[in-house]
């Protein structure tokens, strides 16, 4: 008798604790809000704010809908806010429906690792940001992509940017940022100097010579984060293979070729750390943007998707795009033509209808253009007609010429990995030949996992 | 008769132990079997489907991973460099501020303060010290060997984070010293002195011994904290640059999140991990307690 | 000197010597202890410029306009919030749970509860990272995911074993006559408990309530991985995300810094003499 008191007690005892922490739950995280909601309100002191709320209040309530959007953009997250905020009010009067938009904005080295760990623990957000040319093909195999395909704002991206986004003959992302990239370099030292953009190593050794004797450093190497340094490989691989070796991935993935056969791509990456700023590793992308806004060296092997943060440094500054010379052939000097950003639709979303309509709102026929355009993005979809940027106006005028490149598809994996190697080899603890074992060893690797 | 009275007293028992043993049973040990099970497994942590591998996990790991082998040995040698430096500071600080009148307080409780801070925090501040602050001192001042790249340069970044850590670790140490060497009676001391023993001799032969028991606990958790060591590399090189100060904790961390993202071989690497840190606690626990007896 | 009647002055004057050798050790010490601290302080006041121009002198004119910012980005007073919210949960849980099982299985011989403490104990080697992911499934599906409460409800599960550890240790040192007697007054084996023994548990609880309330406060990937939302953010994450909103300007970053510390701190200096002896006798006695 007395154990089963006692039993029943530790139950009682449980039960009380649980269920007294769910309906907490749901009531605490509400009046808080509310709470919080009020206090600003009442701060703000504007009469017509605190009255707006009560006139919505139409005849039938508004259905209430919460959607959760994942994105990689801290920068950005007073720009999406307000732009989500648009598209509130938009769906409110339009479909009468109240969405409440969970935000989640991580910081991007951590965004991929949690981004994964929602969607492999069932838990996708209804929208969310990835990146199209290395996670696409992972994550719809894995079937955590939604088709597309059918979408309104489908057939008014460009044909040459929805390719990047297609996959199995689906559209399965809205691309956010296309880039057409090379290195950026700072105009006015370039003219200052009389440099143009040097199109083979030769050319690229006299520019560096002059700059030199102006004791200005060539280059600027910020390599705290990885990513930073592989860049190089990126576009020196990039344009090696798309000029000299268009079989190489090719025979990569069978197994037949070797990083030897392109060891070239070493040139060009010599030469730039050769000639770049000093301590490299204690600066970042973000003090990078900083020191090359403020003129601190003449090149940068960086994209233009870091035009926003340069400006906001130095609104004055002028810097151009330019494809890296790979070899004294300067065919082989090409531009990446490349879509990152991302945005998924999560096909388990419980209001896929709203999460799909806010997907399409991106690409606003009306309010998209200044979207793009405050975030300095390339223009991805018809409705872009705002003025160009210059940068982008200049990679163009390479692309109109022929020399550009659809970004390479490599293995997973082997990007993060020559990443590391890269930083490693500036710290001199790997060798060239080192580099190339572990590539073509990671690379096999990936195939062999894939399948 | 007998028998019940002892039935009773399990029911009770587990009666007591149950809402504990719920929350841990669902929280740890559910995912902790969960981890070995994904360890057997190919699972990359995104695909919904997975194959059983065995133990080939395991076998890559220890035999076809240089990477791993190598933040093996770093770990450590930062684990001894950790156990020693730690410690002897603890004790050094706790022999020293114990001497101490009134200022003692003060200082017990300056050099506990960085416990209170988290080491991502910490991290990002002593960030600041080793990129902004050391070269400017260097700069202005003709310091000239504080202008390294603390961060950057593996053979200096190696000590950064030695020099954080021990910031981050040793008060909490020290205090637990402090206890110990109060708990050593007072005449013992004074019969030594007495007895012409210098203040070396009388912490070496009277006060050391006396508190081997909490050398014991001290050790035991630096070795089972320095293993894990994550936050503090994390916040200051990420185990950059390339792989130089990576940590077995950020090397399991990476191939579970980027690369092919290898969830289930991260597991099997996990599980390694557990046992070396397993296998060295016990050998630890068991010498020290064994001298203990002696002592 | 070498007078052999100085023999006592000598002596006298190599203590003041060396006591004086041991202040200045210690004074470098603390100098080195609060270094960091004083600069992230002092650099959190200036402006970006000013902050260049001269990173250790005093700041000419205090600029508080680095605190008004991120104080208001991290949105302090809601984070403050989360987080007091998530520590209470599992405090309460942690120390109920832990004192009933610790108590009674140091109490019980036999294997069964040899067993059980040993499951305990053995879970404080595990690495966090290989238990991740499959506890973020087993959230999901308990539906404790997301929210501020359902993390403290977590932090039970991982914090138990400790606790359990130093109670089992510290309910050694309590005669067992008192049980004895109490049991005589027909006192239930519950009541018991909660009106004879937990009082007496009291300084090893505040070493746990100590030492569980920094784990959670300092915490960081663990929430990071469960709170997808960021209106329940705890401090130490909001601070993370200002990390990516910042241009690298230190002087801002720095500011956010000091104010995530601030409440431990604050709580430190007031509490110091509890926590300090709390830890101290956690881990003799325990």
């Amino acid at each position: 008798m007395k154990k089963a008191l006692y039993m029943s007690l530790v139950l009682v005892l449980m039960v009380s604790v649980i269920s007294a922490c769910s309906s907490k739950n749901n009531n605490e995280t509400k009046p808080s809000a509310i709470a919080s909601e009020s206090e600003s309100a009442s701060a703000s002191a504007s009469a017509s704010e605190s009255a707006s709320p009560s006139e919505v209040k139409a005849d039938t309530p508004p259905q209430k809908v919460e959607l959760k959007v994942f994105m990689s953009f801290p920068r950005f997250k007073d720009q999406f806010e307000s732009y989500f905020a648009q598209f509130k009010a938009k769906e409110l009067a339009g479909k009468n429906i109240d969405v409440t938009i969970k935000l989640e904005m991580p910081n991007p080295d951590q965004a991929k690792q949690i981004l994964q760990t929602r969607l492999a623990s069932n838990d996708a957000p209804d929208v969310f940001t990835l990146h199209a040319i290395a996670d696409i093909p992972t994550y719809y195999k894995a079937g955590y992509l939604s088709d597309l395909s059918d979408q309104p704002f489908v057939p008014k991206v460009y044909e040459s940017v929805r390719k990047t986004v297609t996959y199995d003959g689906k559209v399965v992302a809205l691309p956010l940022e296309s880039l057409s990239w090379g290195y950026l370099y700072n105009k006015k030292i370039f003219a200052d100097l009389g440099i143009t953009p040097p199109q083979t190593i030769d050319e690229m050794n006299a520019a560096i010579d002059k700059i030199n004797a102006a004791k200005i450093k060539p280059f600027m190497l910020a390599f705290q984060e990885s990513w930073i340094p592989q860049l190089m490989m990126a576009l020196s691989l990039g344009g090696t293979v798309s000029s000299a070796h268009p079989d190489w991935i090719e025979k990569m993935n069978k197994g037949e070729a070797s990083y030897k056969d392109v060891a070239s791509v070493f040139d060009i990456i010599d030469l730039i750390m050769a000639n770049g700023t000093s301590k490299p590793f204690e600066v970042g992308n973000e003090a990078g943007s900083t020191d090359f806004a403020n003129g601190k060296a003449a090149m940068w092997v960086q994209g233009p998707w870091q035009a926003e943060t340069i400006l906001k440094v130095n609104p004055n500054m002028e810097f151009g795009v330019a494809p890296l010379p790979v070899s004294n052939d300067p065919a082989g000097a090409m531009i990446n033509l490349a879509t990152s950003t991302s945005l998924a639709v999560s096909p388990t979303s419980k209001n896929k209808e709203v999460a799909l309509d806010l997907v399409n709102y991106v690409l606003d026929d009306k309010d998209s253009a200044p979207l793009f355009e405050t975030l300095k993005f390339n223009p991805v979809a018809t409705m872009h007609t705002y003025e160009t940027f210059p940068w982008i106006t200049e990679a163009s005028s390479y692309v109109a010429k022929g020399k550009a490149y659809l970004d390479l598809s490599l293995p997973n994996g082997v990007t993060d990995e020559t990443a590391k190697l890269l930083q490693s080899y500036y710290a001199k603890t790997v060798s060239k030949e080192e580099i190339i074992k572990t590539l073509d060893k990671t690379w096999a690797k990936a195939i062999k996992t894939q399948q | 008769m007998q028998w019940t009275k002892k039935r009773k007293q399990t029911i009770t028992l587990l009666a007591f132990v149950f809402p504990a043993l719920l929350f841990y049973a669902v929280f740890m040990l559910a995912p902790a079997f969960g981890g070995i099970g994904y360890s057997l497994t190919d699972w990359n942590g995104l695909n919904p489907t997975y194959h059983w591998v065995g133990f080939a996990n395991y076998t890559e790991a220890l035999t076809d991973d240089p990477y791993f082998i190598k933040s093996i040995w770093f770990t450590l040698r930062f684990v001894a460099f950790m156990v020693v430096l730690q410690n002897a500071l603890a004790l050094l600080l706790a022999v020293f501020v114990e001497s101490r009148g009134r200022s003692k307080v003060w200082f017990r409780t300056i050099f506990f303060m960085p416990n209170m801070i988290s080491m991502i925090i910490g991290g990002f501040m002593w960030l600041f010290i080793f990129t902004k602050v050391l070269s400017y001192i260097a700069e202005h001042s003709g310091f000239g060997f504080l202008d390294q790249s603390w961060i950057g340069d593996p053979d200096f970044s190696f000590y950064a984070i030695i020099i954080v850590s021990l910031w981050g670790g040793v008060g909490f140490l020290m205090v637990i010293y402090i206890a110990a060497i109060q708990g050593v009676p007072q005449p013992l001391k004074e019969a030594a002195a007495i007895d012409g023993a210098n203040t070396f001799q009388t912490f070496r032969n009277i006060t050391l011994p006396m508190i081997y028991p909490a050398l014991t606990i001290g050790i035991f958790l630096t070795l089972n904290s320095s293993f894990k060591a994550f936050d503090a590399v994390y916040a200051l090189t990420g185990g950059g640059p390339g792989r130089a100060t990576q940590v077995i904790a950020l090397n399991i961390f990476e191939e579970a999140f980027s690369f092919n993202s290898r969830y289930g071989y991260a597991s099997a690497k996990a599980m390694i991990l557990f046992l070396i840190v397993f296998l060295i606690t016990i050998v630890q626990l068991r010498f020290m307690k064994n001298r203990e007896v002696e002592a | 000197m070498s007078n052999p009647g100085t023999r006592a002055g000598e002596r006298q004057l190599g203590r003041r010597v060396g006591s004086a050798f041991v202040f200045v050790i210690l004074l470098i010490g603390a100098i080195f202890t609060l270094f960091p601290i004083y600069m992230g302080l002092l650099n959190s006041l200036k402006t970006e410029g000013n902050m260049l121009s001269n990173i250790l002198s005093f700041p000419s004119r205090l600029e508080f306009g680095n605190y008004a910012d991120a104080f208001e980005k991290t949105d302090f007073m809601r984070s403050l919030g989360n987080t007091l919210t998530v520590a209470a949960v599992g405090l309460a849980g942690i120390i109920l749970f832990a004192s009933m099982a610790g108590y009674k299985m140091s109490r019980t011989p036999g294997r069964v509860s040899g067993f059980l403490f040993g499951l305990f104990v053995l879970s404080m080697l595990i690495p966090f990272h290989s238990i991740m992911i499959t506890l973020v499934k087993i959230a999901k599906e308990l539906t404790v995911q997301g929210s501020t409460i359902g993390l403290g409800l977590m932090y039970i599960g991982l914090g138990v074993p400790m606790a359990i550890f130093l109670y089992h240790g510290f309910v050694k040192s309590i005669p067992r006559d008192l049980d004895e007697a109490a049991v005589v007054d027909g006192c239930g084996e519950i009541r018991l408990f909660f009106v004879v023994i937990f009082p007496l548990l009291l300084p090893v609880t505040a070493t746990i309530a100590i030492l569980n309330l920094l784990w959670m406060w300092n915490d960081f990937l663990f929430p990071l991985l469960m709170l997808t939302d960021s209106d329940s953010y705890t401090l130490l994450l909001s601070t993370n995300m200002l990390f990516g909103e910042y241009n690298n300007d230190w002087s801002a970053i720095l500011a956010s810094l000091v104010m995530a510390m601030l409440p431990v701190i604050v709580l430190y200096i007031v509490l110091q003499k509890y926590i300090l002896n709390g830890i101290a006798d956690g881990a003799i006695k325990g």
